[in-house]
């Protein structure tokens, strides 16, 4: 008999005996509510509310003074049909897929080094790779900036061994989309290395000693077996990086210059230089918060179908 | 047999979890208003009160108002030794606009002449008592009108200076006294603008546009397509002057449009470098004025009125001029340096006015400016 049988009934003869879960005695249970409770309320102050806050703004249903309220769509206006600010959003997004791919590329060779070769050190070395986040992020990427400059690290070396002259250095490694993709790939190499290794650790070797037995190549084993199992691995990488570097404004505020500005900066100046303009600059932030939801949905679709296939 | 399941296995219907989001979000709207109203009701209490608290500034970030060699500050605590300012940082006008349009509470703040019409037609400030202010008669009378608005002393004026051009005089060779300079194919990739609206108006200026300040619509996209035109030449936007040093310092950047203060510095760093006024045809520096202002119904008016006074003193405005290579509305104040002197032609008492500098001004179209700069920006 489970707990919440034999307690008290109104009828013990009522159609409930045919049904015992409606028998069961209703206990008016807050301790789900309670655990949820905080959780949802802090979603709903620190996440919905200013997001709503934000949509008002847009609709200029609020305004900052001394701007009159009252609803207008112009702003979603001015984003669709002014050409600027959508074509300063393709920009971002081209540059962050691109970061995201070369950098889940890179950091999956690393990543399936860690979990799979057996080395004892693996900790070890995963320790390292995520060493540089003991230090603050802004030095991190101030640090390039004296390895890019003009007269940075690389561009002395280049003059010293004779292939560049120190009166034109490359000038496209600092202050360039160059130099925001480098620097953004360097900073969220690790974040993305983390999950991969996680699924391939997780992964059952089992597997692999079937394919090897049934005569696929470590090539085969890995296009067949490896890559689809850690594929949830891969895409959460991807958009560990992809959705905070489409609305970044840091990195290309400290090492991108003119060329590297973007959404993001976009956004911030809106907010804060020039002369206030939230309308738009709100519009602008639920653009890339729809975007980047509406993204991050397809992957997970994408990844589900994946999973069905490779079970 | 049926097994009650744990309560942690229990999902919650969707009803439910309407239920608890509705629940949090009534509690931020009720919450919201009535703490909004409780910080009301104490602002009334204070106002009529006796002054307490902090004196609350906003004020541009590196000034160093709170280091203790600072001599506006140990001005200011000889009179208030137990109410030492409270710093809250600025990055331009908008920024400070932003900020106590969101609820910041200061007492004063320190927007530039361009905006002192602005801020006083828009209810956030009042005027001040300049019989409050011993060493307002000492002030330069031409920044003292640039702060007044229908006869209302609404700005203070401080420290002032000029929006130029700076450039390597080993690497760079002007054609001529031009804003150009910063729109020289020669040195594409070693320039630096600022990142402000002023762009427009220097375009405008550059360009020959009837009034910078207040271009028609035409002039306006000309501007704004010349500046995208030539975006390509500049390396950087800088809207910190650290950045602007970094990176001038580096050898990043040879042109720059700058302030005087940038001069000092890089001249400090031991380059050869000139800080250029332009000249051709109808174009000048920019001069800028600082302008305390006075919020409005703020607590504190005698320590604000106070603080200011401090920033007025003579021996203030030597400090500021020594360490900043700016210049001080105190006619009195001389830097030691006689290079600041000469550079700033700081014994001129029209030297932010014409015919050596058009006086910085408002602009009735900011808001179409400030789109114009963000488009430029974007292109």
């Amino acid at each position: 008999m489970g707990r919440g049988e034999g307690g008290l009934t109104l009828d013990a003869t009522a159609p409930e005996a045919a049904a015992p879960a409606r028998r069961r005695r209703r206990r008016f249970d807050l301790t789900t509510p309670a655990l949820l409770a905080p959780p949802v309320s802090w979603l709903a102050v620190f996440f919905l509310a200013p997001v709503v806050y934000v949509a008002l703004y847009s609709f200029n249903v609020l305004a900052l003074p001394p701007q009159a309220t009252g609803f207008s769509v112009s702003a979603w206006h001015a984003l669709i049909h002014g050409g600027v600010y959508l074509s300063l959003f393709w920009k971002s997004v081209q540059m962050s897929l691109l970061v995201s791919a070369l950098v889940v590329v890179v950091a999956y060779p690393l990543a399936y080094f860690l979990a799979l070769s057996g080395t004892p050190r693996k900790y070890i070395l995963l320790l390292l790779l995520i060493a540089p986040f003991l230090t603050s992020y802004l030095l991190r990427v101030l640090a390039w900036k004296v390895i890019l400059g003009d007269h940075g690290v690389i561009n002395t070396f280049l003059s010293w061994v004779g292939l560049r002259s120190a009166e034109h250095p490359l000038s496209f490694l600092l202050y360039s989309r160059f130099a925001v993709m480098l620097v953004l790939g360097y900073v969220w190499l690790p974040f993305v290395a983390l999950p991969i290794f996680v699924t391939l650790e997780s992964l059952d070797r089992k597997l692999l000693e079937a394919a090897s037995d049934l005569y696929a190549s470590r090539l085969q084993a890995f296009v067949r077996v490896t890559l689809p199992l850690s594929m949830s691995g891969v895409v959460a990488a991807f958009l560990f990086v992809f959705i905070p570097t489409v609305g970044e404004f840091v990195t290309p505020t400290l090492v991108g210059g003119t060329s590297g500005y973007m959404y993001g900066n976009q956004i911030h100046d809106l907010f804060n230089s020039g002369f206030p303009d939230w309308q738009i600059g709100a519009t602008l932030s639920l653009f890339l918060l729809g975007v980047v939801a509406a993204l991050t949905l397809v992957f997970i679709r994408f990844l589900r179908v994946g999973e069905a296939r490779a079970a | 047999m049926d097994v009650e399941r744990e309560p942690f296995d229990r999902k919650l219907s969707r009803k439910e979890m309407l239920r608890l989001a509705g629940f949090a979000a009534g509690v931020t709207v009720v919450a919201g208003p009535a703490a909004a109203c409780g910080a009301a009701a104490k602002h009334a209490s204070t106002t009529t009160a006796k002054e307490t608290g902090q004196l609350r500034v906003l004020d541009w970030a590196g000034y160093c108002n709170d280091m203790p060699h600072h001599a506006t500050y140990t001005e200011y605590l000889r009179k208030y030794p137990e109410n030492k300012p409270q710093y809250t940082f600025m990055t331009n006008e908008s920024d400070a606009l932003g900020k106590i349009r969101g609820g910041l509470k200061v007492d004063l703040f320190r927007p530039y002449v361009g905006w002192v019409e602005y801020f006083a037609t828009s209810g956030l400030v009042e005027p001040w008592t300049t019989s409050l202010i011993s060493n307002f008669k000492q002030l330069n009378p031409f920044m003292i009108k640039a702060g007044q608005y229908q006869g209302k002393q609404y700005g203070i004026p401080d420290d002032w200076g000029f929006d130029a051009v700076l450039y390597r005089s080993d690497k760079v060779k002007p054609t001529a006294e031009s804003w150009g300079l910063i729109f020289d194919e020669r040195y594409a990739g070693k320039i630096a603008w600022f990142d402000d609206l002023e762009m427009i108006t220097i375009a405008g200026m550059h360009l020959g546009a009837t009034d910078p300040w207040n271009q028609t619509s035409a002039e306006q996209d000309k501007s704004r397509s010349f500046l995208i035109s030539k975006k390509h030449l500049a390396r950087t936007f800088w809207s910190s002057e650290t950045d602007l040093w970094q990176s001038f310092g580096s050898g990043d950047i040879w042109i720059a449009y700058a302030w005087p203060n940038d001069w000092v510095q890089m001249k400090a760093k031991g380059l050869p470098v000139v800080y250029m006024h332009p000249s051709v045809g109808k174009e000048k520096p920019i001069a800028w004025v600082g302008m305390f202002m006075l919020l409005k119904e703020t607590p504190r008016p005698k320590a604000a009125h106070a603080y200011v006074d401090a920033w007025s003193a003579k021996k203030s405005a030597v400090w500021l001029e020594n360490n900043y290579g700016y210049g001080h509305a105190n006619t009195e104040a001389r830097p030691t340096s006689s290079d600041l002197l000469n550079a700033l032609q700081l014994t001129n008492p029209h030297a932010v006015g014409l015919p050596n500098a058009y006086l910085d001004r408002n602009i009735d179209q900011r808001a179409t400016y400030a789109r114009l700069w963000e488009e430029v920006k974007a292109a």
